[in-house]
C-alpha cells in the first residue's frame, strides 16, 4: 500500500515539475504578487476601522459639542477610517468594542474624546488627551497613531492655534508594528495553498477522469482510499515547498521575519487537506476538465478576495466580511497571521482548530462523492 | 442474482470468462439484456457490435467497475458480484479502457512503471517496451507520442501485471489504417504467447482478422457467436463475382440469364454466385467488352454477417 501511494506521489510531483506553467503558478506567481504588492504597498496602509466614544457632549441635548463634533468630522474627511461610533452610555466601552469587532471582524481600536475636550481647546491652558486604544498586535498600528496623531494636531492648531494642548494617549498599542508586507506574505502563502490544492484536485480527478485514468487505476488493486492519500501527500510537498520558497523570499527581499511553530505545521496540513478536499467535491460536480477548471477559478477568486489575502479583512464592506466568515481560506489566512507573524498561540490554535475541522469534512465529502468505480 | 452458474473454484477451469443471462440496466435503458457466453483460456474472444450495443457496459461488468443488474458473471473463477472477489479478479486481470490515455508528462518507461507499482505482480517494462516496439520512444514523454503509440503504451500499461486475461476496449478506435496494424501485430504477439485476450470492436475486419471466437452483439443482445468462418458460413450469404468500375454501361453489357446483378457505390457490379456458376459466368463475360474490367470473387466478410443478421451496415465511427 505504501508502494502505491509513494508512487501516486511521485507521478504528481513529476507531472507538477514537467509543467512550466505549474511552476509559473505554484512558484514564480505568489513571488511576483510579492514583489509587486510589496513594492506598490510597502509600509502602506489602507481604510481602518476605528471605534470612537465621544464624551464631550452638550449637557441639555446630549448632542457633541461643536468642537468635538468638528474634530469628528476631520478625522472622517481623512478617508483613511471608518467610523463606529460608540454611545456614551456604554461603561466600558474597550470591553464593547473587544466583542463588537469580533462579531463585525473588525480592527479592535477605540478613540476616546474626553469630556473636557472643548474646555480644553477654548481655555487654552490645560492639555487635553484623546485616548487610542490599539489591539497590541494589530499591524495598523503606525500608521494609524501617525494619522490621529497629526489630524489632531492640527485640529488644535487651527481652532485655537495651540497644537500641543491636544495630544493623543495611546493605550495598550502593539509592540511591534506590522508592515503591509508583513501581512502580505502569509496571505501569500495562504492563496498558494488555496490555488494548487483547489486546482490540483481538480485537474487530477478531473482530466484524470476525461483521460481514463483513474478508470484505469480502479482496475487495479489500487483503492480510492489510497488514491486520495497520494494526492494529499503530493500536495503536502507542495504546500511545504511554497512556504519555505514564500518565507525565504520574503526574508531575503523585505527582511520578514516569521515564527515557524506547531500551528505553522497544523496549518499546513490542514490546507494541504482542505483545498484538495474542496477541489474533489468540485471535480465530482462538474464532470468536464474545462468547467471543473472554470468552477475553481470561481470559487477561488472571490475566495482570494474576500478572505483577506491582499488586505484586511475589516476593510470589506459588512455584507463581505460576513461572507468571508464562510470561507475556508479565512481560517487558514487569519491561523497563519498568528502563528508566523503575530506569535499570537491561542488565536493560532484556534484557527487551526476550525482549518482541520473544515478540511475533514470537505475530505471526507469528496471522499465519499469521488466515483472511483463508474458506478 | 441466480446462483444458478456452475461454479468452478477459482482457477481450475479452462473458463476464463463465464457469463450466463447477464444484465444491466439504467434506469428504464437496458444496456445488456440477458447475454450468456464463455471465453476458453488461450483465445482471442471479439465482443463485436456497433456504438451503444452493450460492449464497453458488459466489458466494464468483467471489469468490476460496474454491477450486474441481473444474471451471473465469473472472471477465472471469481465472482464479479462478491466484493472479496473482485480484489482477486483486479490481481489477475489487464485491462485497457476505451479512449485511455497513459499520463502526459511520464516518460512511456515511467508510466509503464506508474501502473505496474499498483500490483504485487510486475512484468519487467522493458520486456514490455520490447513486445509493444517502443524501444526508441522509451524516454519519451507520453504527450508527444503519435495517437497510435499511445494505444501501444496503453497495451504494455494493460500487461504489466502478467495478466491472465486482458480486456481490451476498443483498441484501434481513432487510429489510422498504419496504427490499427500495429495494434493487431502487438495483440497477434500476446496470442502467439498464449494470452487469452477479450476484444471488443465495432470493426468487422478486426474481429475477423484477430479473433478465435467472435460474438456479435446489437441492442444488448448476442445475436449470433462462433468462428469468424463459421458465421460467415451460417449467416455472410453467398460469394460475389464483383467487376470493378463498370458502371451502368456494363450492367447493359451483361450476356442474359445471368443471376440478379447490382450496381454499387463505386460503379462496381456486383452478381451473387451460386455453387458451380462461376465458370459459366466468366466464360459469358468473356464474350463482352467487360471482359477487359478488373474482375474479382469477393468472400463474405463479418460486415455481410451484419447486414444479414440486422439490416444494416456498421459505419466507420461505429455507428
Amino acid at each position: 500500500m505504501r508502494s502505491r501511494i509513494y508512487t501516486i506521489i511521485k507521478g504528481h510531483f513529476k507531472s507538477w515539475y514537467r509543467s512550466k506553467s505549474n511552476i509559473f503558478w505554484t512558484i514564480a506567481f505568489p513571488l511576483l504578487l510579492i514583489v509587486l504588492f510589496g513594492a506598490i504597498f510597502g509600509n502602506g496602509s489602507t481604510k481602518f476601522d476605528l471605534y470612537l466614544q465621544n464624551r464631550d457632549l452638550n449637557p441639555t441635548t446630549f448632542q457633541p459639542t461643536p468642537l468635538s463634533g468638528g474634530y469628528v468630522n476631520i478625522l472622517n474627511q481623512t478617508a483613511a477610517f471608518n467610523l463606529h461610533l460608540v454611545s456614551i452610555d456604554v461603561q466600558d466601552p474597550i470591553a464593547y468594542v473587544k466583542s463588537d469587532a469580533q462579531l463585525h471582524n473588525r480592527g479592535q481600536r477605540l478613540l476616546v474624546i474626553p469630556s473636557n475636550f472643548s474646555q480644553t481647546l477654548l481655555s487654552g491652558t490645560k492639555n487635553a488627551t484623546v485616548q487610542l486604544y490599539m489591539d497590541k498586535n494589530d499591524q495598523a498600528s503606525g500608521s494609524l497613531l501617525g494619522i490621529v496623531n497629526s489630524v489632531t494636531v492640527s485640529y488644535a492648531a487651527a481652532v485655537a492655534h495651540t497644537p500641543d494642548n491636544l495630544q493623543v494617549q495611546q493605550i495598550g498599542i502593539a509592540t511591534r508594528n506590522v508592515r503591509y508586507i508583513d501581512f502580505f506574505i502569509p496571505g501569500v502563502i495562504g492563496m498558494t495553498l488555496l490555488t494548487t490544492g483547489v486546482f490540483g484536485a481538480v485537474n487530477t480527478n478531473g482530466r484524470y477522469r476525461e483521460l481514463k485514468i483513474i478508470k484505469k487505476l480502479a482496475t487495479t488493486p489500487l483503492s480510492k482510499i489510497e488514491w486520495i492519500l497520494g494526492m494529499v501527500g503530493y500536495q503536502m510537498i507542495l504546500a511545504t515547498i511554497s512556504l519555505v520558497v514564500i518565507l525565504f523570499f520574503g526574508y531575503a527581499i523585505f527582511g520578514v521575519t516569521v515564527t515557524i511553530d506547531i500551528y505553522t505545521v497544523g496549518l499546513v496540513v490542514a490546507a494541504s487537506l482542505l483545498f484538495p478536499g474542496i477541489g474533489m467535491v468540485l471535480a465530482n460536480f462538474v464532470k468536464e476538465a474545462e468547467s471543473a477548471d472554470a468552477a475553481a477559478n470561481a470559487i477561488t477568486f472571490p475566495m482570494m478576495f474576500l478572505a483577506g489575502t491582499f488586505w484586511p479583512r475589516e476593510t470589506l464592506p459588512d455584507i463581505m466580511k460576513i461572507i468571508a466568515n464562510f470561507m475556508p481560506l479565512t481560517y487558514v489566512n487569519d491561523g497563519l497571521r498568528d502563528a508566523l507573524i503575530y506569535a499570537e498561540p491561542a488565536q493560532a490554535l484556534t484557527n487551526t482548530i476550525i482549518a482541520l475541522g473544515l478540511a475533514a469534512f470537505f475530505l471526507v465529502l469528496g471522499s465519499v462523492l469521488m466515483n472511483w468505480k463508474e458506478e | 442474482m441466480s446462483d444458478d452458474l456452475s461454479a468452478p473454484l477459482p482457477g481450475q477451469s479452462d473458463k476464463v470468462v463465464q457469463v450466463d443471462k447477464l444484465s444491466k440496466k439504467y434506469g428504464n435503458n437496458i444496456a445488456v439484456n440477458g447475454i450468456s457466453f464463455s471465453l476458453t483460456k488461450g483465445e482471442v474472444f471479439a465482443f463485436l457490435g456497433p456504438n451503444g450495443a452493450g460492449k464497453t457496459t458488459t466489458v466494464e461488468i468483467l471489469e468490476c467497475l460496474r454491477n450486474p443488474t441481473g444474471g451471473q458473471a465469473r472472471v477465472l473463477g471469481y465472482d464479479v458480484s462478491k466484493r472479496s472477489d473482485r480484489a482477486e479478479i483486479r490481481k489477475r486481470i489487464g485491462v485497457l479502457p476505451q479512449d485511455f490515455n497513459a499520463i502526459d508528462r511520464l516518460t512511456v518507461r515511467e508510466n509503464i512503471d506508474y501502473f505496474g507499482a499498483m500490483f504485487k505482480r510486475q512484468l519487467d517494462a522493458d520486456k514490455l517496451i520490447e513486445l509493444v516496439d517502443l524501444k526508441d520512444k522509451r524516454d519519451e514523454q507520453f504527450k508527444k507520442l503519435s495517437g497510435g503509440l499511445k494505444q501501444r503504451v496503453g497495451l504494455a500499461v494493460s500487461l504489466v501485471n502478467d495478466p491472465d486475461v486482458v480486456f481490451l476496449d476498443e483498441p484501434t478506435t481513432g487510429l489510422d489504417p498504419r496504427a490499427r496494424r500495429d495494434v493487431w501485430g502487438v495483440i497477434e504477439r500476446l496470442k502467439g504467447q498464449g494470452k487469452t485476450v477479450f476484444l471488443t470492436t465495432h470493426y468487422m475486419d478486426e474481429a475477423e482478422y484477430l479473433a478465435d471466437i467472435v460474438s456479435i452483439i446489437d441492442h444488448g443482445q448476442i445475436i449470433a457467436s462462433g468462428t469468424p468462418d463459421q458465421l460467415i458460413d451460417s449467416h455472410g450469404g453467398k460469394k460475389t463475382l464483383i467487376i470493378r468500375d463498370a458502371g451502368e454501361e456494363g450492367l447493359k453489357q451483361l450476356p442474359s440469364g445471368l443471376p440478379k446483378a447490382e450496381l454499387r457505390n463505386a460503379g462496381d457490379i456486383a452478381i451473387p454466385l451460386h455453387n458451380g456458376e462461376l465458370t459459366n459466368i466468366l466464360m459469358g463475360l468473356g464474350q463482352t467488352p467487360l471482359r477487359d474490367k478488373e474482375i474479382e470473387v469477393r468472400r463474405p466478410t463479418l460486415d455481410d454477417v451484419f447486414l444479414n443478421l440486422t439490416g444494416r451496415r456498421v459505419s466507420e465511427e461505429g455507428n
